[in-house]
């Protein structure tokens, strides 16, 4: 688990006044755009969560109720999730704020928007997502290959993966910027050999950091003039009061 | 009973596709009821792997690991079920959501299904609303299976249930639901009859849908 706490009295204080204190509990996999974006001096406490949650999204509920329950002072917590194949369910504000973004999964964020999304979707359902946060410190086929492959055997640890992935068709990089892409391009496509086992093709995008970018606008008004700036603000955000508890319908739309 | 049933379940659980089978031939050679072997042995065995793959004590390789020794159990019982006279219960039609193409979860209810008495029909995956209708229209199946594994995907449940509505064949079937993200309230709130927490709890609830649990 990475987590790193920013001096309580260090930097601008913006959180005092009529905000609150801000504390963000991320995944890993948006720690190179949160922490890009973040302004210092805006959060109280910022925290990235190991990956592996993803694996139990019961446990991931579990983890991040202990992290919410373990913050005293009433706080907007901002929470670096979608719902998470339901991690994020049932999750209890108590007397914190939340702040998430209204999306299932990492992928719109990485994109920029949910119906860059949904274009993605509908042209290719079954598409692999890589990013520079899913090859440090996500999971893809071929890291789950090598992981199996001492626990279970070669012959065996591809017979799973077939199960798993034969039917997806295409691998696609999700990078934010011109260098990013050459960087993590020999990753992915080391990746993308490995799923052509599968016929998928490789293909990259350009990501765009506009809905973390307005996460992060989003918390610079709450931590100047409250949470009660957050209501009714965007579609594209969830705010859950204190004493609320995250639903999965509130995400459906 | 049988202390061959408790090792049935145990390598079903182990996902031991060469003991199962063994076992199941060991059973029947002592002279075992083929039914009582897949209700004693190897259903109990999946449904503990049902258990323990929702509280996240098993992962997916294990579970495809049991759901082959179950398979490689069925191909040994299955003419033997037959041959002592088990009729087919009814018949169901599975298929994974359009946008997911996701079947481990749908293949495991199949399997389940079949070994329970049913006429299974697969449509396999991202499966089009129209399919369905198509498929009840000329299967005239009792119940109707759908799988997701994806929140993204679950929606396309209720695009389903909705189609199958506007297409007047609603009623002539039971919906059940199954996959990752689904529960019972989601199932409730889309206009299903019910939910399936796993293979096993599936073929259960087709079970009790046509009056044969």
């Amino acid at each position: 688990m990475v987590g790193h706490e920013e001096p309580r009295d260090g930097g601008e204080q913006i959180s005092q006044g009529s905000g609150m204190p801000v504390v963000v509990l991320s995944c890993q996999v948006l720690q190179d755009l949160l922490a890009r974006l973040l302004p210092d001096g805006v959060t109280r406490e910022v925290q990235f969560l190991d990956y592996g949650l993803h694996r139990v999204p019961a446990k991931m509920t579990l983890t991040l109720q202990e992290k919410l329950d373990g913050i005293e002072e009433p706080s907007l917590v901002v929470l670096g999730y979608g719902l998470c194949g339901n991690g994020l369910r049932g999750l209890r504000a108590g007397v914190h704020t939340l702040l998430v973004p209204r999306v299932d999964d990492c992928i719109s964020l990485l994109l920029g928007s949910r119906s860059a999304y949904l274009r993605e979707f509908e042209a290719v359902p079954g598409t692999y997502y890589l990013s520079k946060g899913w090859l440090e410190s996500g999971s893809h086929p071929l890291k789950e290959y090598h992981e199996y492959v001492p626990k279970y055997g070669e012959k065996e640890a591809i017979w799973i993966m077939d199960q798993q992935y034969q039917h997806y068709e295409r691998l696609v990089m999700v990078a934010h910027t011109e260098e990013d892409l050459e960087i993590y391009r020999p990753q992915a496509l080391e990746v993308a050999g490995f799923c052509e086992r599968w016929g998928m093709r490789y293909e990259e995008r350009l990501g765009s950091d506009a809905y973390v970018r307005n996460l992060v606008e989003l918390v610079e008004r709450a931590a100047r003039e409250g949470t009660a700036a957050l209501n009714g603000t965007s579609k594209d955000f969830l705010v859950i009061p204190p004493g609320g508890e995250i639903q999965q319908e509130a995400f459906m739309r | 009973m049988s202390r061959v049933y408790e090792r049935l379940s145990t390598a079903i659980l182990e996902g031991d596709a060469e003991k199962a089978p063994k076992l199941v031939e060991k059973g029947l050679a002592e002279g075992l009821v083929p039914k009582d072997i897949l209700d004693n042995g190897l259903v109990p065995g999946m449904n503990e792997v049902g258990v323990r793959f929702r509280a996240g004590d098993m992962f997916v390789p294990e579970v495809l690991m049991s759901a082959d020794a179950m398979q490689a159990s069925l191909v040994v019982l299955r003419p033997q079920l037959v041959a002592s006279g088990a009729k087919l219960i009814g018949k169901i039609v599975v298929g994974t959501v359009k946008g997911d193409l996701h079947d481990i979860g749908k293949n495991l209810v199949g399997m389940m299904c079949e070994g329970a008495g049913f006429e299974v029909i697969d449509l396999g995956f991202n499966v089009d609303p129209e399919k369905f209708v198509t498929a009840i229209k000329q299967h005239q199946p009792d119940i109707i299976g759908m799988s997701a594994l994806l929140t993204t995907t679950m929606r396309a449940m209720a695009q389903t249930i909705k189609a199958l509505e506007e297409a007047g064949v609603r009623d002539q079937v039971k919906i059940m639901v199954g996959g990752a993200p689904v529960d019972a309230p989601f199932a409730e709130r889309i206009g299903a009859d019910g939910y399936g927490s796993n293979g096993p709890a599936g073929a259960d609830l087709a079970k009790k849908f046509v009056g044969a649990a």
